[in-house]
């Protein structure tokens, strides 16, 4: 699975043809990719190379000129391979569609693009062909610093922010709240102790108006 | 009708008059005198009718109604009397002039007058019309005070009336003094004629005052009953075939009948009251009046519901408006989900709109956000399409994906046994798909991929980088399995020359197959495998009875025996639950199928037809295909399914207003929850309908909205959403539903309700149901204005509805409905009916109701210009009348040509046409172009009436006259129930019985039954035959047709 995401705004750009006959739950993996877009776009600075665990597939994204280009494979595929991956489409998506990205209005603005995708997949799909094996043992693309984590955590981020957020909130309403009640207790023992004080004077006032009223 | 009761109390001058006048029609006084008061006021109102008098007179000219109306109209004088004499000797001055029409020379009498005048015409059908506007200039124009005048004139006749038929007869001097010439003329030896010719036309005239500008329908039921009685049977003249039950022949002259030779007619009433309503190319409703209460409802008897074709192909011009809200998101109501239109309503400065269809309250997004001008109107209008037109389409954001917009994907499984070699189906299919690559919508995404069985299933590798296709052999049709993961499936542009070299060698590859069987359900199953990723667009070519594997079918055969009874209809469903299941897993998987038969022998449509049917999909069928005949049409037809914008994985839904929903839905598609259609591949050639009903007892509401919204993917890859909005106003009267009806979406709707009825009983029963809906119809139209005991026998419908029984009619004698086991085979009825399940209305009607043009004429005339194509063109009614034995005729139906050799024809022309053998069998003769002027001429009319619809390719089949008359007298002889004359004696009985106050018919129904079939043969005579030439079987066809190629 591979797409190609607008950073500033998630919006999705291209993706490949579908191609989950061998997923389980690729929607569910869909999500994910979808709600690390949005991490993404809500600017939580990341490296601009990742790769992120999840279940027995690694996402592999890097970023480049604002657009986002994650392709999801196996824990097991070369890292090494991946990134390569990405890098050719990067490349290609630029030279084709580099000046439109901006002011792409819709999503899937770059469908076309996914034969190329396709392609290129096709490519780097079997390790064990000679071009790949060449491409492994080049030890001129360094990627032992690309940072490793795993989904939970990295959708994670955007969520503590969240549940921080939520409950700072929750804190002053409910600040608000006791405030109002202390207030409210305030006046009531006010006025339970000077009822009794207010009831006498009443009633000793009412007896002099009586008096002075009947003589 | 109301006011005319006041006039005779009061006789305030003012249009009423007029109305009053109307309803007296029954007796000659009661028309002068309403005339009087109105004659000043009633000058505008006068002058508006002058035109329609004439179209009027037309049809009461019909003589048998009238006589029958005599008895009846006794009864309504006598009432009359009282009313219109007193006052008229009370007032003299104003009333008199009513007796003498000259009274009515003032404006008023232009009106009036013709009346008069055109009682005695009358009897000579045509003139009336004509001698109208001449008698309005004759009377002394303008004058209110004239009637003192004609007074004098009048006072004879008065004495006479109480006794009506003297009077008459006396009349006549008293009148002949002022207007002799009228009364002269018609000077009719038997009174009775006189009086009858007077109800019909006066009644006309006073209608037209009165009630120009409202419904005439509509008021009458509430009318005093003089008045009511008049304008009433002046509405029916003038819509009624006057046929009286016992005597059919002189009372249906089946000339008079109304014939749909316009074509399809939209109403467009509907579109002046609503102008930001969609376009009714692409939304009909039955009837733009909706009824609001469940009585109104039950009482209406048509279906009520609409008619949806979602992609209708615009004119240039008039393309949707493609409209991309981007970041604000597309606008929809909270609750009920509805698309912004041009009916919502902004409020609060513009801050809030109300939704038209669940009136609820939303916020206007910021971005979205105009202030309001004084008159409540956004002041951005102007560029806000959505707000001003009724079709739009917006871009679909994220949330409406699932997944990446498809690409045009097409595969292709095709027969290769011996029959399909045979039969040269594959070099044609080869060769369009070829020629149609560069065109196939999508470039540069489209996918394509093939694959051939017979008793095994052939896969075909066509990777880019190899240069020939590698074919793979599955034998294993118990357990498929696609043994290539992925080139099975390619780009076209990338594999562009494998696919080429394919399509190239697919011919000579199996030209010495003689494998005879077919594996097509693993076959079916292979391409599900290896299209369910994408989805996409199926197309079958199957030639033969599937014998082997999954969903093999048996020769279950067309069995004389089991029609007329209850297992008849299992014929025409699928018989192994395999179809319906697999069909599922397509609509599932977005694969649209399109079934393309061409055996000749029984391939069981009603089994392959289901998989069309609920993938969104279509049925060809050509039966006993040649490709030296035959190829012609398959390779336009082809090439159209291939080409045309097609939109992908689709779904629709269709909104209403509150307390009113949409109960079931008809057509080529599957249900996906109550109310989403579920669409594979859709295209401009496809329609649905749905019918409505209502889910509060009352409507309290003014108007309600219809919102039709297309989810779907183009070609291009973009994901985007069709709205079509249309409104509706509620009616509380019948009168009005009748009157707003669309018979083109009627007609489309008891098409398929009747093909549906076809599968679950017998067609006897889906042709009774339909017959007796129009029957009860009419019937409930006739209870609502015939308090009338004048109208007696007649055949009363609504203008709007005036096609209605000739289409039903063809309906019960098209193809999926007519006759019994020998009438169609069963596949082509099934084929026939999975074909009118989606067809657009205009299409169905034309299939309905087919063209014929005579040409010989024009060809003719020496040099004719090329542009005049539009007045050679002139439809002529389907009776037997239209064909001159010495003329040449196309007959077009949409779906083929017939051109009809007169017997008499010179033989220039055919020499010109057919070349040297001319005089040979037509059936063997095909049309090809000769080095002439006259066969260009023809050719280039067959190629111009093809471009004006191009979704089926009419091929041409010659006819000579003799062989024609085979046809007519076959279907003469034809005693089905569902031939015209039982089906219209059947109506008109039922009429009569409901109407009891109607006179007795004095003939015994077997006498009806005879002298109906006698007049009625005339009327179905071409009308319904030639709508059902295929109903030859295809010996026959042989021995009499013959195609040619272009």
């Amino acid at each position: 699975m591979t797409m190609i995401a607008r950073v500033t705004d998630g919006l999705p750009l291209a993706e490949g043809l579908d191609d989950g006959r061998d997923l389980a739950d690729a929607e569910m993996y869909k999500q994910q990719v979808k709600a690390l877009f949005k991490n993404l776009s809500k600017g939580h600075n990341e490296a601009s190379r990742m790769s992120i665990e999840t279940g027995p597939y690694v996402f592999h994204y890097i970023i480049e000129g604002r657009v986002c280009y994650l392709t999801m494979c196996d824990r097991a595929y070369p890292k090494k391979l991946a990134f390569q991956y990405l890098e050719d489409l990067k490349n290609e998506f630029e030279r084709v569609n580099g000046a439109q990205i901006e002011t792409a209005a819709r999503p899937y603005a770059f469908i076309k693009f996914d034969t190329f995708i396709q392609k290129t997949k096709k490519l780097y799909l079997d390790t064990r062909t000679q071009r790949n094996i060449a491409k492994l043992n080049d030890e001129l693309y360094e990627v032992h610093q690309i940072m490793t984590r795993n989904v939970q955590e990295v959708l994670g981020v955007g969520e503590k922010l969240d549940q921080v957020s939520q409950m700072s909130s929750r804190l002053t309403s409910e600040s608000h709240i006791y405030a109002d009640k202390a207030r409210d207790l305030n006046r009531q023992a006010l006025i339970r102790k000077w009822a009794p004080v207010a009831i006498v004077l009443g009633v000793v006032f009412l007896l002099f108006w009586v008096k002075t009223k009947l003589w | 009708m109301r006011p005319s009761s006041t006039p005779f109390a009061s006789a305030p001058p003012t249009v009423r008059p007029f109305s009053s006048s109307g309803p007296v029609a029954g007796s000659e006084s009661s028309n002068f005198r309403p005339t009087p008061p109105g004659a000043p006021s009633t000058l505008t109102p006068f002058s508006a009718v002058g035109p329609s008098p004439p179209s009027r007179f037309i049809d009461p000219s019909v003589p048998s109604p009238s006589v029958k109306s005599v008895p009846p109209s006794g009864v309504p004088y006598q009432r009359f009397p009282t009313p219109p004499f007193p006052s008229a000797a009370q007032t003299p001055p104003n009333r008199a002039p009513p007796v003498g029409q000259p009274p009515f020379q003032p404006p008023a009498s232009h009106v009036s007058v013709p009346p008069p005048s055109f009682r005695p015409q009358t009897q000579v059908p045509p003139v009336p019309m004509g001698s109208l506007p001449q008698n309005a200039n004759f009377p002394e124009p303008p004058s209110d005070p004239s009637l003192s005048g004609p007074r004098p004139n009048f006072q004879p006749p008065f004495p006479g009336y109480p006794s009506k038929q003297p009077a008459v007869s006396q009349a006549p001097s008293p009148f002949s003094a002022q207007q002799g010439s009228f009364m002269a003329p018609p000077a009719p030896p038997s009174p009775f004629p006189i009086q009858q010719v007077s109800y019909g036309p006066p009644p006309p005239v006073a209608n037209n005052l009165g009630y120009q500008s409202r419904d005439q329908m509509q008021h009458p039921g509430s009318a005093p009953p003089i008045g009511g009685v008049q304008s009433l049977t002046e509405d029916f003249s003038s819509l009624s075939v006057a046929s009286m039950p016992g005597s059919i022949e002189p009372g249906l002259d089946y000339r008079t009948l109304p014939r749909p030779l316009d074509g399809d007619e939209v109403p467009s009433s509907f579109l002046e009251m609503y102008p930001m309503n969609c376009d009714p190319r692409y939304l009909r409703l039955s009837t733009s009046a909706i009824p609001n209460s469940q009585s109104l409802v039950s009482r209406w008897h048509l279906p009520l519901g609409a008619v949806v074709c979602p992609l209708a192909e615009a004119p240039e011009g008039e393309e949707v408006p493609v409209i991309n809200f981007a970041s604000t998101g597309i606008i929809r109501c909270r609750r009920c989900r509805t698309y912004v239109n041009p009916y919502v309503t902004f409020t609060d400065a513009g801050r809030k709109w109300r939704c038209n269809i669940c009136s609820l309250l939303n916020d206007v997004p910021g971005e979205y956000f105009a202030n309001l001008d004084a008159t409540g109107r956004r002041v951005d209008l102007d560029q806000r399409p959505e707000l001003i037109k009724g079709s739009v389409e917006f871009v679909a954001s994220t949330e409406y994906m699932v997944r990446p917009p498809m690409p045009p994907l097409y595969f292709f499984l095709i027969d290769v046994s011996i029959s399909a070699v045979r039969s040269g189906m594959i070099g044609v299919v080869a060769q369009t798909i070829r020629s149609c690559l560069d065109e196939l919508p999508g470039f540069p995404r489209t996918q394509i991929g093939f694959i051939t069985y017979d008793s095994t299933i052939h896969f075909y590798n066509m990777k880019s980088s190899l240069t020939q296709p590698q074919m793979m052999v599955v034998s294993d049709l118990d357990d498929i399995f696609v043994p290539l993961p992925d080139d099975l499936l390619v780009n076209l542009s990338e594999s562009r020359n494998v696919v080429e070299t394919f399509l190239d060698s697919l011919p000579s590859m199996f030209q010495d197959n003689v494998n005879v069987e077919s594996a097509f359900g693993s076959a079916l199953k292979a391409a599900f495998l290896v299209m369910s990723q994408l989805g996409g667009k199926l197309l079958i070519f199957q030639n033969s009875l599937p014998s082997l594997g999954v969903g093999r079918l048996k020769l279950r055969g067309d069995d004389l025996r089991v029609y007329g009874t209850d297992k008849e209809h299992i014929l025409r469903i699928p018989e192994d639950p395999f179809y319906k299941q697999m069909a599922a897993d397509l609509t599932k998987y977005q694969i649209g199928v399109n079934v393309y038969a061409f055996s000749d022998k029984y391939t069981d449509i009603a089994s392959l037809g289901t998989l069309a049917k609920y993938t969104g999909g279509q049925v060809y069928y050509y039966p006993s295909f040649q490709s030296d005949i035959h190829g012609e049409k398959l390779r336009h037809e082809l090439a159209r399914d291939l080409t045309r914008e097609t939109a992908w994985e689709a779904v629709m839904r269709i909104r209403c207003g509150k307390g009113i929903r949409f109960s079931s839905y008809h057509g080529n598609f599957m249900l996906r929850s109550t109310d989403l259609l579920a669409l594979p591949a859709v295209d401009c050639d496809k329609a649905y309908a749905m019918q409505l009903s209502l889910e509060e007892t009352l409507l309290t509401t003014q108007t309600v909205y219809f919102q039709v919204a297309l989810l779907y993917t183009a070609s291009c890859g973009e994901r985007r959403i069709r709205v079509h909005t249309a409104a509706a106003p509620v009616v509380t009267d019948l009168g009005e539903m009748y009157r707003q009806a669309d018979t083109g979406a009627i007609v489309s709707l008891f098409c398929r309700l009747a093909i549906e009825k076809t599968l679950t009983s017998k067609l006897e029963d889906a042709r009774n149901s339909l017959q007796l809906r129009i029957v009860k119809a009419l019937r409930e139209y006739r209870n609502l204005y015939a308090v009338q005991h004048r109208l007696g026998a007649r055949l009363i419908y609504p203008e709007s509805l005036k096609f209605l029984c000739l289409y039903g009619l063809a309906l019960s004698k098209s193809v999926p409905l007519k006759g019994g086991y020998a009438d169609a085979q069963l596949d082509e009825r099934c084929a026939a009916g999975f074909t009118m399940m989606a067809l657009p209305v205009k299409k169905l009607l034309k299939l309905l109701y087919p063209s014929l043009t005579r040409i010989d004429e024009y060809l003719l005339k020496p040099s004719a210009p090329a542009d005049d194509f539009k007045n050679i063109m002139k439809r002529l009614p389907l009776v037997a009348e239209s064909l001159d034995s010495r003329g040449l005729y196309i007959y077009d139906d949409g779906f083929r040509f017939v051109i009809w050799f007169g017997r008499m024809l010179s033989p220039d022309i055919a020499k010109n046409l057919l070349g040297p053998d001319f005089a040979a069998e037509l059936s063997r003769v095909s049309l090809t172009e000769q080095d002439n002027e006259m066969s260009r001429r023809l050719m280039k009319i067959l190629k111009k009436l093809r471009e004006s619809d191009p979704s089926y390719y009419q091929l041409p089949y010659l006819v000579r006259q003799d062989g024609w008359y085979h046809w007519l007298c076959r279907l003469d002889n034809a005693n089905t129930p569902t031939s015209p004359a039982k089906l219209m004696i059947y109506r008109s009985s039922l009429l009569n019985v409901v109407n009891s106050s109607a006179p007795a018919d004095e003939s015994s129904p077997g006498v009806k039954t005879t002298t109906g079939k006698k007049g009625f043969a005339r009327l179905g005579l071409l009308s319904m035959v030639v709508a059902s030439i295929s109903c030859l079987d295809v010996g026959q066809r042989q021995k009499t047709l013959k195609t040619g190629s272009a």
